[in-house]
């Protein structure tokens, strides 16, 4: 096959591998992908169609009707509120804790490994049995959590079947699996900053919340940007905490995004505003993801170049 | 193998790195690519190698054109300058590579890896992964990889770049007798006159996006093709005064010092131009004071440099030029001394553009007229 | 730094207690739980002192729950099973996709490649009901609906991403010389790929592989859209085992400590990779 006596004809088809190869490699994960582009597209077609399961003699185009509908939908308005209070909360404590325990585990230590690697166990438990987890300890019968409340004061403290508590219980769960996340990105940003400007700082008998401030900060901005950015893009899309945690409910309580078109999809049958709904929560995760990606890749070469 | 270039273009992006370099190499010969970092050295060689595809051009190995041909169907041996040697192997299972993919046998392949370990004198480590080895032993397995196919072609990337002082004097002495035994054509690559003036039999001088001079280590020596060259050649630096050469009684010559410096008639047709003049530092010699022609210096300072000594000395002018001599052999070495230049062995360049002029036929016609 | 006073020691003593019990006692609590009866479960105030038992989990992997009604039929096994099934098969196909795209995008620039990488990448952030949604209407066509086959794909929207980025930053790492002097040695395009960059790019691969296969054991809603009850994973199946079991706290507790144990272990056997595998391969840990 390679030999060196090889005919001119030959090298020419040589020619032609060459520049095809490239694709021939990622041509099976590209045509993979692409067949889940098609229900994409499918996706937006049905976001403009008067769709329900339960009436397919009543399907027909409505064009933006859907969209629309949105307007004087106080469902769709509870949507959006739901899904932006919970990313904002959710993605706002995350940080300040994430930035609290990167700075108490800064240090290289033994014994500040050991707690950086035990603390990714909720991260790598599955979100939805976190949810299960948590639903056992907030449980009124037995749980320790409600038990603790009751220890504290609240009488009858009802966590996620509460209309007033649902969202803190959620919102606690989501700290629960993703600070450490945060924290761990933020960690390694934190070891990989040089060292010169901080030993200087302390030379010069610089105040230590003056060093936080003006040199740590700064300097993990890139960091802190990727990080927020990633679980903002999670956050704003949570199904499976909540989900499996009350299934959108006291009420309309927890329906965000993903919740509210499943249950309008699998319950109400009505595809067109499923589909919709999805279509609107794409258009805000892809705009975020765009400047996500941009972000990211200025730290992967960064990083990289430093390595 | 021959190798032929014509006419290669290679760009990056918007960045010309070789614009139009033509090249041939006969079976057997060794061709030293000389010249400064970023000139493009490498990327020949890799183009030459098939890792990269020029943009226009052609290459040809013994006469057949390597456009669309893989690496691995060119016979090529290739040394590079980091080595890059495979880190996942030991020296052994690297100095194989040419000859697994050869499918030799066992054997064979065990007998020729200890053959050429040997020649190299790197047997005792083969067993070594290389960051195990020291780096003049990752120079020297490398070498062994590129040697141990028995390739046409052999190309060395400044294999003695990242070598210390002493194993790169050492090699320098052993590879012209290891590349002569290889019978092999070798492009070897390299920022170091010497070594290009040790190893080619002939040298391409590269520079600013191509090949500027090409011939034997004696006649880039004799007569660079321009400033450029005639600066990269030569240990002490050539001197370089300013002069405008004018006619005389005699023919043609230049002022040196208030001196009048007769030099080849064939020079007429640089009269009155604005020149460079090279006088090597061993083109210079001590006179005794009165010498026809000689030119007042005020010495400075004086360095033994192995088998010659360099003296620093001021012209009148207030110019540095350095005088060559033979270790052991007497002169002046303080005060004012005198200095003629043998103007047989002087080097004239236009001052703008820096290329060499020649002298014209025109000094026999005349002379013989 | 070293000049540390009494005052903020305490402090930070306090802040590390604290954070360490809000993270670890969740797990505790349910691995305690898990040993318990529901006798024990249900006492009021809950106490940490009990006789632990074994019979949840007993429950579990014989699959036959006694309750005062009768003996019940739980699948729980089955689940656990769908899962280490449906995550090894997602990987093993992801990496056989995922690892020469891997290489082509980092070593043959070839026109296009960074949008289609992006692309690729940009499926990790969309929405994953955007596609279910639809996509369990063409299954129920195309006879792919509640089929391991048709999951394993849909789980390549996950598993996909994580490999083709991680990967292709560990052979951006092989310096390019090291392959072109084993081409030009004389071996072919593949040989190379097989013989150094596959080995030199080794660990980064099972670095993925070890998450992608996390992240595939961790989904939920693909398999709550997508797979009925006899093809669903654990993050599904054991939702489902609350409402069947009733009252069963305990066995619900040593399924969620069964169910969360395999990746655990993973992630402290892959700890070194976890950072570069979380952040797409931005930051080396």
């Amino acid at each position: 096959m390679s030999d060196a006596t090889t005919s001119a004809p030959r090298a020419r088809r040589f020619k032609v591998s060459r520049q095809l190869l490239p694709y021939l490699l990622s041509l099976p994960a590209l045509l993979t992908c692409i067949g889940i582009l098609i229900p994409f597209l499918t996706a937006v077609w049905y976001s403009l169609q008067r769709y329900r399961l339960s009436q397919p003699w009543n399907r027909g185009f409505n064009w933006g009707q859907n969209y629309l509908n949105f307007m004087t939908d106080s469902a769709f308005w509870n949507t959006l509120k739901v899904s932006m209070t919970y990313a904002f909360a959710t993605v706002a404590l995350e940080l300040l804790l994430g930035l609290g325990i990167a700075l108490l585990l800064q240090k290289r230590n033994r014994f500040n490994n050991f707690v950086s690697i035990m603390l990714l166990m909720p991260l790598m438990t599955a979100p939805a049995l976190a949810s299960l987890m948590w639903k056992l300890m907030t449980n009124p019968g037995f749980g320790i959590l409600s038990y603790f409340a009751t220890l504290l004061g609240f009488e009858d403290f009802r966590w996620a079947s509460d209309p007033k508590t649902a969202m803190m219980t959620v919102v606690i769960v989501d700290i629960w699996v993703y600070t450490p996340f945060i924290m761990i990105l933020l960690l390694a940003g934190l070891r990989s900053l040089p060292k010169q400007p901080f030993e200087a700082a302390a030379l010069d008998g610089v105040p230590r919340p003056f060093v936080f401030w003006r040199i740590t900060l700064p300097m993990l901005t890139p960091f802190l940007l990727t990080a927020t950015l990633f679980r903002v893009i999670e956050s704003i899309q949570q199904f499976d905490i909540i989900y499996a945690m009350t299934q959108g409910g006291p009420g309309d309580k927890l329906t965000v995004f993903q919740v509210e078109a499943y249950l309008n999809f699998f319950q109400s049958t009505n595809v067109g505003r499923s589909a919709a709904l999805l279509m609107i929560l794409w258009a805000i995760t892809y705009t975020l993801s765009n400047i996500f990606i941009k972000n990211w890749l200025r730290l992967r070469e960064k990083q990289r170049g430093n390595a | 193998m021959t190798l032929e270039l014509k006419n290669i273009v290679k760009a990056f992006k918007s960045d010309v790195v070789l614009d139009g370099v033509s090249l041939s190499v006969a079976t057997g010969e060794t061709l030293v690519l000389f010249g400064p970092s970023g000139a493009g050295k490498t990327v020949l060689l890799r183009l030459i190698a098939g890792v990269i595809d020029p943009d226009e051009g052609t290459i040809r190995i013994a006469g057949r054109d390597m456009a669309g041909v893989e690496p691995e169907d060119r016979g090529i041996g290739m040394a590079f300058q980091n080595f890059a040697l495979f880190p996942h192997m030991d020296a052994t299972e690297n100095i194989a590579a040419p000859l697994t993919a050869k499918k030799m046998g066992k054997q064979q392949i065990a007998h020729t890896v200890e053959k050429v370990a040997k020649m190299l004198k790197i047997d005792h480590v083969l067993h070594h992964k290389p960051k195990e080895l020291s780096n003049g032993q990752k120079q020297r397995t490398a070498l062994a990889r590129a040697l141990s196919g028995e390739p046409d072609i052999l190309l060395l990337d400044d294999p003695l770049r990242n070598v210390d002082a002493k194993l790169r004097f050492e090699m320098r002495l052993e590879l012209p007798r290891l590349l002569k035994s290889q019978q092999a054509t070798v492009i070897y690559v390299t920022q170091d006159y010497k070594e290009a003036m040790a190893l080619g039999d002939r040298i391409a001088v590269m520079n600013g996006h191509g090949i500027q001079q090409i011939g034997t280590p004696r006649d880039i020596y004799m007569s660079p093709a321009n400033l450029e060259i005639a600066r990269l050649f030569g240990d002490p630096v050539i001197n370089l005064l300013d002069v405008t050469p004018e006619r005389s009684e005699r023919g043609v010559q230049v002022m040196l010092s208030g001196q009048p410096l007769v030099i080849d008639a064939g020079f007429a047709h640089a009269i009155g131009q604005s020149c460079v003049l090279g006088i090597r530092p061993e083109a210079l010699q001590f006179v005794p004071e009165g010498t026809p022609g000689a030119i007042p210096v005020q010495i400075e300072t004086e360095a033994p440099l192995n088998e010659k000594t360099v003296t620093l000395a001021l012209t009148k002018n207030r110019r540095e030029v350095m005088i060559s001599r033979p270790s052991g052999t007497e002169a002046p070495s303080s005060g004012t001394a005198w200095v003629i230049a043998d103007v047989t062995n002087i080097h004239l360049f236009d001052r703008t553009s820096g290329d060499r002029i020649e002298p014209g036929q025109s000094a026999a016609v005349q002379g013989a007229a | 730094m070293e000049t540390v006073n009494p005052i903020e020691r305490v402090l930070r003593g306090v802040a590390i207690t604290l954070v360490i019990l809000f993270f670890m006692f969740p797990i505790l609590w349910i691995v305690l739980m898990s040993f318990q009866t529901n006798e024990t479960i249900l006492r009021m105030p809950p106490s940490v002192v009990f006789t632990p038992t074994i019979e949840n989990y007993q429950a579990l992997i014989t699959g036959k729950l006694e309750t005062s009604a009768g003996i019940l039929e739980i699948a729980f096994m089955k689940n656990l099973f769908n899962s280490f099934f449906l995550s090894t098969a997602s990987v093993a196909i992801g990496l056989v996709l995922g690892v020469p795209a891997a290489y082509a995008f980092a070593r043959l620039k070839f026109k296009g490649s960074e949008d289609i990488a992006f692309t690729l990448l940009s499926f990790r952030f969309a929405p994953p009901l955007l596609v279910l949604l639809p996509l369990t209407i063409y299954f129920q066509q195309l006879g792919l609906a509640n089929t391991y086959g048709g999951l394993i794909w849909v789980y390549q929207l996950i598993v996909l991403p994580l490999i083709l980025w991680i990967v292709r930053g560990y052979f951006e790492d092989i310096p390019a010389d090291v392959e072109y002097a084993y081409r030009i040695a004389g071996h072919s395009w593949g040989a190379t790929f097989r013989k150094i960059a596959l080995p030199l790019a080794g660990p980064g691969i099972a670095a993925a592989a070890l998450l992608a296969f996390i992240f595939a054991w961790n989904n939920f809603v693909f398999a709550l859209v997508l797979a009925s009850a006899d093809k669903q994973p654990v993050t599904v199946g054991a939702l489902a085992f609350v409402t069947a079991s009733g009252i069963q706290y305990g066995q619900i507790a040593a399924g969620i400590v069964l169910s969360i144990a395999p990746t655990f272990a993973l992630a402290l056997y892959a700890q070194r990779y976890l950072v570069e595998g979380l952040s797409l391969g931005a930051v080396k840990g």
